[in-house]
């Protein structure tokens, strides 16, 4: 189908083509810039959950939930020793204090004496691979055997609610998209039709000089598939800018649950196959549309 | 009958020849209208050349569609080039219609294409090279006149230079079959005798010519031409060679 693109200069001129005079390749272009900015989006949320879904699934935190400042940093010595000696995990990491008292601030205010509000002391843990509930259970019991009153919090198990959010927001960048790629698909038949009328009186001279459905579907496919690729290249540009712009902005974001969302480089090879998808498909739809309505003539 | 005369000897031949056009009992109607056209019967033969008279709104260009395959009839049935024209499937149509030149009463030249690529249109359409056609195209271009308006638009030409350019689109092809609607309407004698020699030309190589006009005297120009009379729909044979099957007029005399 593709090579009916390439037809006869004096087969061009049957249909005469307007490149960016008309409104076609306008449309086309906002369009594909819609399209391309959802994909660039559900991308970014696909890395971001993968790669945050494949942090988190590895990474706990020991809460070591005792009212003595004093027994509290020597159980979170010996826990953390306890869990340096595991093969199992990769990487132990106390986290102080002054870091702990900063990221309750928000809610206990400043100036808040350890006497006051006992705060437990944590400690960050990442598995070299994700762990299992039974080794969550195993864990747990080893480390209360120095530290007694310990809790092991799974982050998976907290951030489930979110990744269970980002996925929602990925079904629905899915289906903007394939919405979108309808809507470009109504537009090209409802342009081919368009045009199919305003040259009705030159298809109907090529059939009764014995021109074929398919020949006058070439003169569509081709003058469909120019404003649809010069349609592309605009959206394409423009898009890629945005995506470009916005990537910086989100690179320079440091939290936690964005410090992953970054747009893959692989992306935009998928970004750099829509234009041509779209312009496969616009020709696809000139093609039936052009049958379609031909067939009704003799 | 003095001018079917020399075509009287051949005619047991004929009868064993076959057929390019036959039509049996058929009715064109369109919508829920009265019969346009009604209990045509005729058979036309190669090399056989045709005027189609009749007064304006007899049917002529309801009849020439029939021929040119723009429509199917309400009823009856046609035969073309030895098939069944009514049963045949849309997508051998094109393949028929190639075989087939049409001269349109209103021309319908492309108006975007130049009068080269309108004359050349059913030769790129049929797939010949480009190298093939540019030759016959401007030959044609220069029997008709038209050389020096080889690049010229429809818009641009004279009704009569149209007429002329939609006549040679028609036969460049070197047609098995011509049919013409009012092909000398728009042009001065001289030229429409010219025109009318283009077509006894094609004629004498086995196209079959069927010519719809209102100027009964084009019937003296052309050797062995015969009479098509539509009046109300309704085919008179004034010439006798109509019948279907055909009258055997050599056993009549």
């Amino acid at each position: 189908m593709l090579l009916d693109f390439a037809l006869p200069a004096h087969d061009r001129k049957l249909i005469p083509e307007g490149r960016l005079s008309g409104p076609m390749p306008w449309v086309i272009a906002i369009m594909l810039f819609l399209t391309l900015l959802v994909a660039a989006g559900g991308l970014t949320l696909a890395e971001a959950a993968r790669q945050g879904g494949q942090d988190l699934a590895r990474q706990v935190t020991v809460q070591i939930i005792e009212s003595d400042p004093a027994q509290r940093a020597a159980q979170r010595a010996a826990v953390t020793r306890t869990l340096r000696k595991l093969d199992s995990i990769a990487e132990v990491k106390p986290v102080p204090d002054a870091q702990v008292r900063a990221l309750l601030e928000p809610w206990l205010g400043t100036g808040v004496m350890d006497a006051d509000v006992p705060v437990p002391a944590l400690v960050d843990v990442r598995f070299a691979s994700e762990p299992t509930g039974e080794t969550l259970t195993r864990l747990q019991s080893t480390l209360r055997s120095v530290a007694p009153d310990i809790r092991v919090d799974s982050h998976s198990s907290w951030m489930a609610p979110f990744f269970e959010l980002m996925r929602a927001l990925l079904w629905l960048a899915a289906a903007v998209f394939l919405l979108l790629l309808v809507a470009t698909s109504a537009v090209v038949i409802l342009a081919v039709r368009s045009t199919l009328n305003t040259h009705r009186e030159t298809i109907e001279i090529m059939h009764l000089m014995g021109g074929t459905d398919v020949q006058a579907a070439r003169l569509f496919q081709r003058r469909v598939a120019l404003d649809a690729l010069l349609g592309g290249i605009v959206g394409f540009i423009v898009a890629a800018v945005v995506i470009i712009a916005v990537g910086g902005r989100f690179a320079a974001v440091e939290a936690g649950l964005l410090s992953g969302a970054h747009f893959p480089n692989h992306g935009w090879a998928i970004l750099a196959l829509i234009p041509l998808a779209v312009m496969a498909l616009a020709m696809l739809m000139a093609r039936m549309t052009v049958i379609s309505a031909l067939k009704r003539m003799l | 009958m003095n001018s079917l005369c020399p075509v009287l000897p051949f005619v047991p031949f004929i009868a064993l020849m076959q057929s390019v056009v036959e039509f049996d009992n058929v009715g064109l109607r369109y919508g829920a209208g009265v019969e346009t056209l009604t209990d045509l019967s005729f058979t036309l033969y190669p090399g056989s050349f045709h005027f189609l008279t009749g007064t304006s709104g007899a049917g002529k260009t309801s009849l020439l569609k029939l021929l040119y395959l723009a429509h199917r009839p309400s009823r009856g049935a046609i035969r073309m080039f030895g098939h069944d024209a009514i049963t045949l499937p849309r997508n051998r149509l094109p393949g028929f219609r190639r075989r087939i030149g049409v001269v349109f009463q209103d021309f319908r030249l492309v108006p975007h294409l130049s009068a080269f690529d309108n004359i050349a249109l059913p030769l790129r359409i049929a797939g010949v090279q480009e190298k093939d056609l540019r030759g016959p195209v401007a030959e044609m271009l220069a029997w008709i006149g038209l050389t020096e308006r080889a690049e010229a638009r429809p818009a641009t030409l004279s009704g009569g230079e149209q007429q002329r350019v939609a006549i040679a689109r028609a036969v460049i092809g070197r047609p098995e079959m011509l049919v013409a609607d009012e092909p000398t309407g728009n042009v001065d004698p001289e030229m429409a005798r010219r025109l009318l020699q283009l077509f006894a030309a094609l004629n004498k190589l086995g196209t079959t010519v069927v010519v719809a006009t209102h100027d009964i005297h084009l019937l003296q120009e052309i050797e062995g031409a015969q009479m098509m009379r539509l009046d109300k729909g309704r085919l008179s044979d004034p010439t006798g060679s109509l019948r279907h099957p055909p009258r055997p007029l050599v056993l009549d005399n």
